[in-house]
């Protein structure tokens, strides 16, 4: 096996955030450390060691990467005090940086002017684009699609999700061609369970949950990290779901969008517990990386930021239109906030693939391609003795 | 006890103390060892054997504690601490602590019939506690001077030691005492400890039974060993598997120990060869993240280790637990084949760094009455390491041993040798030396 020795890839790695991984004298404990690491499937150590020789290709190919949760355990005892656990997150970096083809991602990674324009120009943009065509804000009843038509909206999303669902096909599909590896011959693999497993994992966040939570005394479950990151992950499932039940009602003609129902109403009830889980989550998420409760909340990059931010925003001024519905005489605010809830989440879509946001994808490939195992070949009958 | 007029105080009665004492002694000055355990002989006198020739600790240890006790110009002050150290011209004064005895040593010949009738045991620390003693006892069979010590914190007063003892030294009188010295020099020679267990919590905090330090191996391996025989503490059975954890305190920063202990690769590689012929049917796995064997003869001893069947696995061990039956259980990752490993041992050494006895960590000892600037690592500073390694940054006040750094047997001998050298110059240069003495040098 050849392999192509890259002597910058350390260097360039270290702009997505390795804080001191050149200290790394390879001595294992971090791989022995971590609860999710196994034979076959070992990191941090490995990944280090390719990034350390230049080897990109070999940890582009890692699936390993984006097994890892972060629970800080290797950086808590690493000797050299080189931060394994913050590599792995910057190594997850550059990885949405390779694989998306545009080469936005690695601008919007590595240069903070960038980032910065971007957190505010495309939301910018989708709000202008969207208020041409606004309509009159009637103030005696609050009737939000006078004011920006729903087929305004839906056409803007169709056009973005078009765009999406393309940028995310192609990252999608560079990251499975090198973490596949190769085909062995005669080999099968049960793909249909390891699809079940991994919708499994992705909802439910066991491993997280039963594995990752190392603290000596773990604090109440409210305050766990993996509670935290579920929390915001059914939030915002919670929130798809409901958003596309609303509409299903539309298209089945029984109800058009947005318009007045109880607050007991299924999907009323789902949006609006979806979004306080978003809300808390990505609430207790900022104070943790605000306080730097621990070491892995301690390195913020502009990204983790960026994601942070827009999740919270969209999911708050979700919750001030829900408000605004059920109140008896809402202001001319309402019909702000819905153009500003509309951008928001407008620019979190069409950034995912660029941005923190693309883990939600690359993890669930990681952890199927992890889940696939080689259906076993039934033994042939034991002949006699020989 | 009358003050004392000296050229030079060596604090501390180890190998590295004792040597620089004779070597001052011997060139005619008056010198006084300072010990603050009741016998001379240190860290080293508990050892089995020396690496790499696995030559017996004690047949090297013990005559030079017999030479400093009968030295003519060496007063020998065991079971005292220094308290304070005052600049005094070019010369120190310093006010020591005699400990009381409870024994009057001009009277006590050694003869133990006090230990034989006492009916108090107690925890020997000399066997690393895996042994016991009585609250009075001469310390260990070697001990200089062979004078009975009694412990107060466990003595019952029944005075039987007084009744048996023939010459009637036992008293119960006694009451701790100061007494000054003057002394032209002093030498620093407090030596270390070791980083304690209890601050690396994956190796279970000092908590697990069956997990020990490296000189309990000792004790279990010295022929005056509390079992006389390799036995785990925590039920006494013969370990068949034993497993050695390098880098178990030091090179890690996160129990803020950067530096390399320098011994502990030696002494492991030294313990394996001598339990391989204490147990021959026993394994034994030395788990490492680099072998440094620096110093001359010592890489052909690790060679000859590995071929005596001895297993080096090169990974740093991440965490120790035991089984139910107090079988330490250890997690690597086998870095030279990339595989995670648990594997369960019967006895567990820590190979456990070296600090230095007067470590922030510990109590204060000696170091801090002194008030010497200590470096970062803790250890006493020397400005100079490269061109004068024994000066510290008092002037007249030098240092050797381990309480420089961490060094072995040989090391802490040579660089003895070397402080009581620049001791030696800069008394001659202060033209401070006792009187009566140079009659001494000159007769």
């Amino acid at each position: 096996m050849s392999a192509r020795v890259d002597p910058q890839f350390l260097t360039e790695i270290k702009k997505y955030g390795a804080v001191n991984i050149e200290a790394c004298f390879n001595c294992g404990n971090c791989t022995a450390i971590c609860p999710l690491s196994t034979n076959g499937e070992t990191f941090p150590r490995r990944i280090i060691r390719y990034a350390q020789l230049g080897l990109k290709e070999p940890l582009l190919s890692s699936k390993e990467l984006w097994l890892c949760y972060y629970c800080g355990e290797c950086t808590r005892t690493c000797p050299k005090q080189a931060n394994p656990g913050e590599f792995m997150a910057a190594a997850r970096r550059y990885a949405i940086a390779s694989y998306d083809p545009t080469g936005l991602a690695k601008a919007l990674y590595t240069s903070p002017i960038l980032s910065a324009i971007f957190l505010v120009l495309p939301a910018l943009l989708i709000g202008l684009g969207i208020y041409a065509f606004h309509g009159p804000m009637p103030t005696n009843a609050l009737k939000l699609f006078d004011f920006i038509p729903a087929g305004i909206i839906h056409n803007f999303g169709v056009i973005g999700m078009i765009l999406l669902a393309v940028l995310l096909l192609a990252g999608m599909v560079n990251m499975s061609i090198k973490v596949k590896g190769e085909k062995t011959p005669g080999v099968h693999h049960d793909w249909m369970r390891a699809l079940w497993e991994t919708l499994i994992e992705v909802l439910t966040q066991q491993r997280y949950q039963q594995d990752c939570e190392t603290e000596a005394d773990k604090p109440v479950w409210y305050l766990q990290k993996w509670f935290i990151h579920a929390s915001t992950l059914w939030g915002f499932l919670g929130l798809l779901v409901a958003t596309a039940l609303d509409y299903g009602l539309e298209v089945l003609g029984i109800k058009a969008t947005g318009t007045w129902v109880p607050f007991w109403n299924p999907i009323r009830l789902l949006g609006t517990i979806a979004g306080l889980l978003l809300v808390y989550g990505t609430s207790m998420a900022f104070v943790r990386r605000i306080r730097k409760s621990d070491a892995t909340s301690t390195y913020s990059t502009i990204s983790d930021w960026a994601f942070l931010i827009l999740l919270w925003l969209t999911g708050v001024s979700g919750f001030l239109l829900e408000i605004a519905l059920y109140l008896p005489q809402p202001g001319i605010w309402a019909y702000w906030t819905l153009l500003f809830h509309i951008s928001a989440a407008g620019e979190l879509l069409i950034l995912m693939p660029f941005t923190k946001f693309a883990h939600a994808m690359y993890r669930a490939i990681a952890i199927y391609f992890h889940a696939l195992k080689p259906v076993p070949v039934a033994e042939p009958a034991k002949a006699g003795a020989d | 006890m009358d003050n004392l007029r000296i050229d030079a105080l060596i604090i501390g009665g180890g190998i590295a103390g004792m040597q620089s004492a004779l070597d001052l002694a011997d060139q005619g000055f008056q010198v006084a060892l300072v010990e603050r355990e009741p016998s001379i002989g240190g860290r080293m006198i508990t050892l089995s054997k020396v690496f790499p020739t696995l030559d017996c600790c004690s047949c090297i240890t013990t005559p030079k504690m017999s030479a400093v006790a009968h030295h003519p110009n060496i007063h020998l002050l065991t079971y005292c601490e220094v308290q304070s150290v005052r600049e005094h011209g070019t010369g120190f004064d310093i006010s020591i602590l005699q400990k009381p005895r409870y024994v009057d040593v001009s009277k006590c010949t050694g003869c133990r019939d006090c230990e034989y009738e006492c009916p108090i045991t107690v925890p020997s620390p000399f066997d690393r506690n895996l042994g016991a003693y009585r609250a009075i006892r001469v310390p260990f069979s070697t001990a200089v001077p062979q004078k009975a010590v009694l412990d107060p914190e466990y003595c019952l007063w029944c005075g039987k030691c007084e009744q048996v003892c023939p010459v009637e030294a036992i008293d119960f009188t006694q009451q701790p005492e100061t007494f000054n010295i003057e002394a032209a020099s002093i030498v620093m020679a407090t030596g270390f400890d070791l980083t304690p267990m209890e601050t690396k919590k994956e190796y279970g905090a000092g908590k697990l039974h069956n997990v020990i330090d490296p000189l309990m191996m000792e004790r279990f391996l010295a022929p005056t060993g509390p079992y006389g025989r390799v036995l785990r503490p925590g039920d006494g059975k013969e370990p068949t598997s034993i497993a050695y954890v390098q880098c178990a305190g030091s090179r890690d920063e996160t129990l803020n120990i950067t530096y390399c202990s320098r011994v502990c690769c030696m002494y492991a590689i030294k313990q394996a060869m001598l339990i391989s012929g204490a147990l021959p049917m026993a394994e034994i796995t030395i788990y490492y993240m680099d072998i440094r064997t620096f110093g001359k003869g010592y890489e052909q001893f690790y060679q000859n280790a590995k071929a005596m069947g001895v297993e080096f696995v090169r990974g740093k061990v991440a965490s120790i637990k035991e089984d139910s039956d107090q079988n330490p259980i250890v997690k690597v990752e086998m870095t030279d084949i990339g595989e995670i490993v648990e594997r369960t041992h019967d006895l567990v050494v820590l190979s456990q760094g070296i600090i230095p006895a007067s470590s922030p960590i510990l109590r204060g000892g000696s170091t801090q009455a002194v008030s010497l600037p200590l470096g970062s690592d803790g250890f006493i500073y020397v400005p100079a390491p490269d061109s004068a390694p024994c000066v510290t940054e008092r002037a007249g006040i030098f240092v050797t041993g381990t309480a420089m750094g961490p060094m072995d047997i040989v090391d802490s001998i040579i660089s003895a040798s070397a402080a009581a050298a620049e001791a030696s110059a800069y008394i001659r240069e202060n033209g401070n030396r006792v009187e009566a003495h140079k009659e001494a040098l000159y007769a």
